[in-house]
């Protein structure tokens, strides 16, 4: 574990930053040596393959395309990582040596202004504001799609996309969200304000910490270059043997997948580590904060989780690189496996998303109402619940499926279960609120919407557990409205309420409030617009993914469409409003909101170390409140 | 004043305290947000099923309907309860710049928080048990009826579906069945993973690659019905649909007889 040792680096000098080769990389040497990898291995394996196939000839359609263009996506992601500094450390290991103290203290940006935000840097803050910003840029481009496909869907007749860039829209806006979302809250809070919250230094493993922001940041271009390739056409779901027949732009979707799982890997046991084993004096499970808590069960959740995601893409990748046939009924694979070992990862990973970001909510609740957590042992049992049972419920996906029909009974049985603990989140924040006399800021506004739309969420996903109904609504507008209210609608909801909580402590400044009372609005009814138009056209029975549809879904769909301008127009409001306020809000004070947890108490900016001395913890952070009573 | 009246007067009986729970300002908006939220569910739950569903023409459909309507109804307190305290609470609210005065301490209740959770199971119960026997009770249909049924072979192709009628020997792209005829659905793909839905009858299943798997469905009622693929399968996903009839036994009769002389 290296971790920085704050009396011994305030003792130290500030380094030459001429003497090693850590001062002279960053993100630009990380994408010089990453393009150079990828070219090299394009252009070596090109000329290898040709030498025994003319196949490679033909215009990217055969399995020798994939492997050069598999192979190239990974060499890219291993020469940035060589190019940006990641393995010097590895490295130094490997010959018997480590890193000198000036350049730990290098490796954590001190002294170097906003370049550090480009380089391999160590500090959580700063990797905590990298994930802030890949995640908005992730949101930015994700919604810019969902704008398209709504655009699309305004009127009957696709008047403005063709199928294959509509179901590439379709397929990138899911995995580009579901990655956005799988990181929106454990990524800028979980690293910038979890270390903090406990008493830390630091977290556990820094380099690790560093390197699992910059692996995701790799995949963003090898996501991206799916455009160029020819889109996917199989949604985010990627089914198999859809995604064996697709064309080249799969590629970058399985290698995006097997990067990604990478990521989580490193930053899910970072995350727990951290937690587990580096809780300041006094710091009790029973007084850890309950975002805390939240996160660590969701990255804990996630361990596991993705990689049975990134098995089931390596082996797609195999299908279509050595026709190795997993998902090939004919050469005795078969396509449920795919659909097993993606929900596999696919359940979990819903609660991946929403634990997060109720608990956000749960953390903001007793700061804005002045009383304590509600029942925290029931809010503790909820999340950890949902999180065991959620490995339980993959196969509610496959009711219709025909796999094992004789297992659709258990299944449903875990998947209805899981409705006791998420109803003691229920309990939790509307117990905290019983008798409260809200303070009525942004980020309280965000607690009634994440009720009312995990609420609608919560009950549409009762009637899509049960068997006989989700014969019907399974694979409808339906099934896309109910999960957008829990992930949309609750999770970040939920996401979004921690950005204006935690603004201040982060920047420094308070959020534009007016304009984020606008945003909200816009946000929050063009969502409700947008998705009780899709329960209406999935009700009446209009498949998802579909770019034309029948004149019986017409108006319902432009009603949504509408809505989803609206969610737009807020979201833009949003993001003028982050970005103008960190350059031009109001100074922030250091505990605007007069919370009680561990964060609060540091300055901005933040300290290298963040504590000159590790607090000592005395009492859970929601001791408010007079009396006792009921 | 002795100790013993003190404590009289210190300690209400438990009627008294449900008394004064139930007389408090905050208590009795809340029950009257608890009533509102709730009809509003009930409401809902009856109308908008009904309103946008398509017409039921099958027993399975009318399941469907039924559970969805019906988990709507059960919901509907909970949503209600849910509800109801956090419209108080909004309505409750603290304006300004400072934060408001501590509110009570209530870090928990151990009776609210065990009568939830026994709620919640029940909530729970009801839907499996719902569940559990509507499964039951459509399979238990589907063996009983295994020997008068019509099977039609269904076939995924991209992007088109094929019917074949195995007894009547014909091969068509319309689905046309008999009213009040059981019904059992082969359902194969030939290239990647279909899922075959016709819309009225309320039942689904995949058409995968190169595999049998199984649906049936008793219709109930006449007339037309759509079939469509739900699960994105290529470029013409959407397109990849059809119609059927939902025919009288007389009608079914003449199509068969009409159909059975063409060569597929």
């Amino acid at each position: 574990m290296t971790t920085l040792d704050t009396p011994r680096l305030n003792a130290r000098p500030v380094p030459n930053p001429a003497k090693s080769l850590i001062t002279k990389l960053n993100m630009g040497t990380g994408v010089v040596v990453g393009a150079i990898f990828a070219a090299a291995t394009y252009w070596s394996l090109y000329s290898l393959l040709s030498t025994y196939t003319d196949k490679v000839r033909d215009p990217l359609t055969s399995v020798n395309d994939n492997k050069i263009l598999l192979a190239t996506m990974f060499m890219w992601s291993i020469g940035f990582l060589v190019g940006i500094g990641a393995f010097i450390g590895p490295w130094r290991w490997l010959i018997g040596k480590d890193l000198s103290d000036e350049e730990i203290l290098y490796m954590a940006g001190d002294g170097q202004g906003w370049k550090r935000y480009f380089k391999y840097c160590t500090d959580h803050k700063v990797v905590g504001m990298q994930y802030l910003v890949g995640v908005m840029v992730m949101l930015g481009v994700g919604g810019t799609m969902a704008m398209m496909i709504r655009t699309d869907l305004a009127h009957p007749g696709a008047k403005f996309l063709v199928q294959t860039v509509y179901n590439s829209l379709v397929g990138l806006h899911g995995i580009t969200m579901i990655i956005a979302m799988i990181i929106v809250a454990t990524g800028p809070f979980g690293n910038f304000i979890m270390p903090i919250m406990i008493g830390a230094y630091d977290m556990a493993f820094p380099r690790l910490n560093a390197l699992s922001w910059w692996v995701l940041f790799t995949a963003i271009p090898v996501l991206c270059s799916s455009w160029i390739l020819g889109g996917i056409p199989t949604g985010w779901t990627a089914y198999a043997p859809l995604s064996v027949q697709a064309g080249p732009g799969m590629n970058a979707f399985i290698a995006t997948i097997i990067i990604f799982s990478v990521s989580t890997a490193v930053a899910g046991m970072n995350i727990t580590t951290t937690v587990v084993a580096m809780r300041t004096k006094g710091m009790k499970w029973n007084r850890v904060p309950i975002f805390v808590i939240g996160s660590t069960i969701s990255v804990a959740l996630a361990i596991p989780a993705f990689p049975t995601f990134m098995a089931s893409q390596i082996m797609a990748g195999l299908d279509r690189t050595f026709g190795t046939g997993f998902y090939e009924t004919l050469q005795g694979g078969s396509g449920w496996l795919y659909a097993n070992l993606f929900w596999i990862m696919g359940h979990p990973e819903v609660y991946v998303i929403l634990l997060p970001g109720v608990a956000i909510i749960m953390e903001i609740v007793p700061v804005f109402v002045r009383k304590p957590l509600f029942s925290y042992g029931a809010a503790v049992a909820g999340m950890a619940g949902i999180a065991g049972l959620s490995v339980l419920v993959w196969a509610h996906h496959m009711y219709v499926a025909g796999w094992l029909p004789s297992m659709n009974g258990p299944f449903m049985v875990t998947t209805e279960m899981i409705s006791i603990p998420t109803g003691l989140l229920f309990l939790v924040i509307i117990g905290t609120l019983w008798r409260g006399k809200p303070w009525m800021k942004l980020p309280m506004l965000s607690v009634f919407a994440l009720i009312w739309n995990f609420l609608i969420g919560g009950i549409t996903g009762v009637y899509l557990s049960d068997v006989p109904a989700d014969n019907y609504l399974h694979g409808s507008m339906f099934v896309t409205a109910h999960f957008h209210y829990t992930l949309m609608g609750a999770a970040l909801t939920g996401a979004i309420a921690g950005l204006v909580y935690w603004y201040p402590k982060m920047t420094g400044r308070m959020l534009h409030e007016r304009a984020g009372y606008i945003s909200f609005w816009f946000t929050q009814i063009g969502f409700n617009v947008l998705f009780f138009g899709m329960f209406i056209v999935g009700a009446e029975g209009q498949p998802r993914r579909v770019l034309d549809y029948a004149a019986l879904y017409s108006h319902a769909n432009l009603i949504s469409t509408l809505g989803a301008y609206s969610v737009g127009i807020g979201m833009i409001i949003l993001l003028w409003a982050v970005i103008h306020s960190w350059r031009h809000g109001k100074i922030a004070p250091m505990n605007p909101w007069g919370a009680k947890t561990l964060e609060w108490t540091v300055p901005y900016p933040v300290p290298l170390t963040n504590f000159d001395e590790l607090p000592v913890v005395t009492s859970d952070p929601y001791n408010y409140g007079k009396g006792v009573s009921s | 004043m002795s100790d013993h009246t003190q404590e009289e007067q210190l300690s209400p009986t438990p009627g008294e305290r449900a008394t004064h729970f139930l007389t408090r300002s905050d208590v009795r908006r809340t029950t009257l947000l608890f009533v509102l939220w709730t009809s509003v569910f009930i409401i809902l739950g009856n109308k908008f099923y009904p309103h946008f569903m398509p017409r039921i023409m099958s027993k399975e459909m009318a399941s469907s309907e039924k559970i969805m309507i019906w988990f709507t109804y059960i919901s509907a307190p909970i949503a209600g309860l849910v509800l109801s305290i956090a419209t108080n609470a909004f309505l409750n609210m603290h304006r300004g710049d400072t934060p408001p005065e501590d509110g009570p301490a209530i870090r928990n209740n151990p009776v609210i928080v065990g009568m939830w959770t026994v709620g919640s199971l029940l909530f729970v119960l009801v839907a499996i048990v719902w569940g559990l026997l509507e499964v039951n009770a459509q399979s238990i249909d589907a063996a009983a009826n295994a020997s008068k049924a019509v099977t039609i072979d269904v076939t995924g192709s991209q992007w088109l579906w094929t019917f074949y009628y195995p007894a009547q020997n014909i091969t068509t792209h319309v689905l046309n069945v008999p009213v009040d005829v059981p019904v059992t659905f082969d359902v194969t793909s030939t290239d990647v993973n279909h899922s075959f839905w016709p819309v009225q009858l309320g039942i689904k299943v995949d058409a995968n690659d190169h595999i049998m798997t199984v649906a049936h469905t008793t219709p109930t009622v006449t007339g037309p019905i759509d079939v469509k693929c739900a699960e994105l399968c290529g470029l013409n996903h959407a397109y990849m649909e059809t119609t059927g009839n939902v025919m009288s036994p007389s009608d079914w009769n003449k199509w068969v007889e009409a159909e059975s002389g063409k060569v597929s």
